[in-house]
């Protein structure tokens, strides 16, 4: 029987609490620290050797979706009735509004150190130190909108030019293409600044501090956001019937992306999965 | 439909993930934070570079896309970059980054821009752009980690290479 994934801000208190309940018990079990190490190891850029997986490739949408799926059973294994919700940040734009109240992630950083001061994951309540940053930080660290110099969080018509896009990635399969959902939906523009960072990529960087850098699990809407990009996905595929996860075949030997990408039917480190085992999920969740 | 979709664990999901690390004492940090925000402060309102060419790195500009190696203050922190040359024939131009003498780890994309470990959703065109944008995300009195994250171990990037499973551990 599949299980619902909701949007966060149609959640009722005692969803909001057993959610937040649950992130604090995988947190305190040490589970959580795992996952923040993993989206670090997994981070291979493409101006370098070797594969990639998670990022600025086609594997973006099922690494992420496998990841979500890890977190939600460990989540799950807590309280059998949380799932997690998305942050749909087409709707909800500002610094106030859902999720950053304090029933649910708290709220921005302090102007004086970035440091979230309010909710259930503040430093000062004790159950949520950081311990797999990038820096020596030990508090989660939040900047929305960016204060020094705001930018403003992707908008619907943005999101929907990549769900318009029929075509799930091209070659070379990478951060540079300008065609296809996948990169459309990751958010690696052209160009420099501000015009640069697209969708995915600019609502890290909207929420700044922690969802910055590559520890950006640390900040548990982190999850809220990926659920939204994979929702993405499943929107697409219903847009554009037929259209799959590309490259179908592994690149050839005199490619520059042999061995540096996923295909289709090949399986996604760090899983034994591969992302064709990926594009239908609807027998495990579906979203309301 | 679905049946291996749930049954693997994470990588490296053991629980003694090594050693663990020495806490920056309480102490320590409230003093560094201390001596660091004023600074950084006064900084944040005038915010002037002062760049000055480090006498002892030895490198001239190179011309290449990173451009040479640059030792300055910027927002309060001294960042200092020098080139290395690269040992594959793949990746001619490593750079060593330093902010206030811990390493910031960079990564090259395929356009030749260039993104830091903390700033990891966008790019910029040379390393010390990347430095400076560095800095900018980082919250006052925040220091890098002393070492390195185990980082992009899997990407097979110089001086990161692991074993199977051995994920994250960097003690």
């Amino acid at each position: 029987m599949a299980y619902t994934r909701k949007d966060v801000s149609t959640l009722t208190a005692a969803e909001r609490r057993r959610f937040v309940n649950a992130m604090l018990e995988v947190k305190r079990r040490g589970e959580y620290d795992e996952f923040v190490r993993t989206h670090i190891e997994f981070y291979t850029s493409d101006g370098e050797n070797g594969l990639r997986t998670a990022h600025m490739a086609p594997s973006f949408l099922p690494w992420h979706r496998r990841f979500l799926l890890e977190l939600e059973r460990a989540l799950r294994r807590v309280d059998d009735s949380v799932t997690v919700p998305y942050w749909d940040w087409t709707r909800d734009r500002t610094a106030t509004s859902v999720p950053w109240t304090k029933d649910l992630l708290g709220g921005n950083g302090r102007r004086s150190d970035q440091q979230v001061m309010t909710g259930p994951f503040a430093y000062a309540e004790g159950r949520w130190t950081i311990r797999e940053g990038v820096t020596d930080g030990r508090f989660l660290t939040r900047d929305l909108g960016r204060a020094r110099d705001p930018i403003e969080l992707p908008t619907r018509s943005e999101l929907d030019g990549a769900l318009n896009d029929a075509v799930y990635d091209v070659s070379p399969w990478d951060s540079t293409v300008t065609r296809g959902f996948r990169n459309r939906l990751e958010g690696w523009g052209t160009g420099r600044g501000s015009a640069s960072w697209r969708n995915h990529n600019r609502v890290h960087r909207w929420v700044g501090g922690a969802m910055l850098g590559g520890a950006s699990v640390n900040d548990p809407v982190f999850w809220l956001h990926h659920a939204f990009v994979d929702l993405q996905w499943t929107r697409w595929q219903r847009l554009h019937r037929g259209a799959r996860y590309l490259p179908e075949e592994p690149p050839g030997l005199g490619s520059m992306q042999h061995g540096r990408i996923i295909a289709r039917h090949e399986k996604m480190p760090p899983w034994d999965v591969t992302p064709r085992e990926l594009e239908d999920v609807s027998g495990i969740y579906r979203y309301v | 439909m679905v049946t291996g979709v749930g049954d693997v664990a994470m990588g490296g999901a053991q629980t003694e993930a090594g050693p663990a690390r020495p806490a920056p004492g309480g102490g320590t940090r409230r003093e560094m934070l201390r001596g660091l925000i004023a600074p950084a402060l006064a900084l944040a309102l005038t915010p002037v570079v002062v760049a000055s060419r480090s006498t002892d790195t030895g490198a001239a500009d190179d011309g290449g896309s990173g451009g040479g190696a640059f030792d300055e203050t910027y927002h309060g922190r001294r960042i200092q970059g020098t080139p290395v040359p690269g040992a594959r024939a793949y990746d001619p131009e490593q750079w060593q980054v330093t902010v206030d003498g811990r390493p910031l780890h960079l990564m090259r994309r395929a356009d030749g821009t260039w993104l830091s470990v903390v700033d990891h959703y966008g790019s910029y065109a040379t390393p010390l752009e990347a430095a400076r944008a560095a800095v900018d995300a980082l919250g006052p009195g925040e220091q890098l980690r002393e070492r390195e994250m185990a980082h992009g171990g899997h990407g097979g990037h110089g001086g990161h290479h692991h074993t199977g499973g051995d994920h994250g551990v960097h003690a």
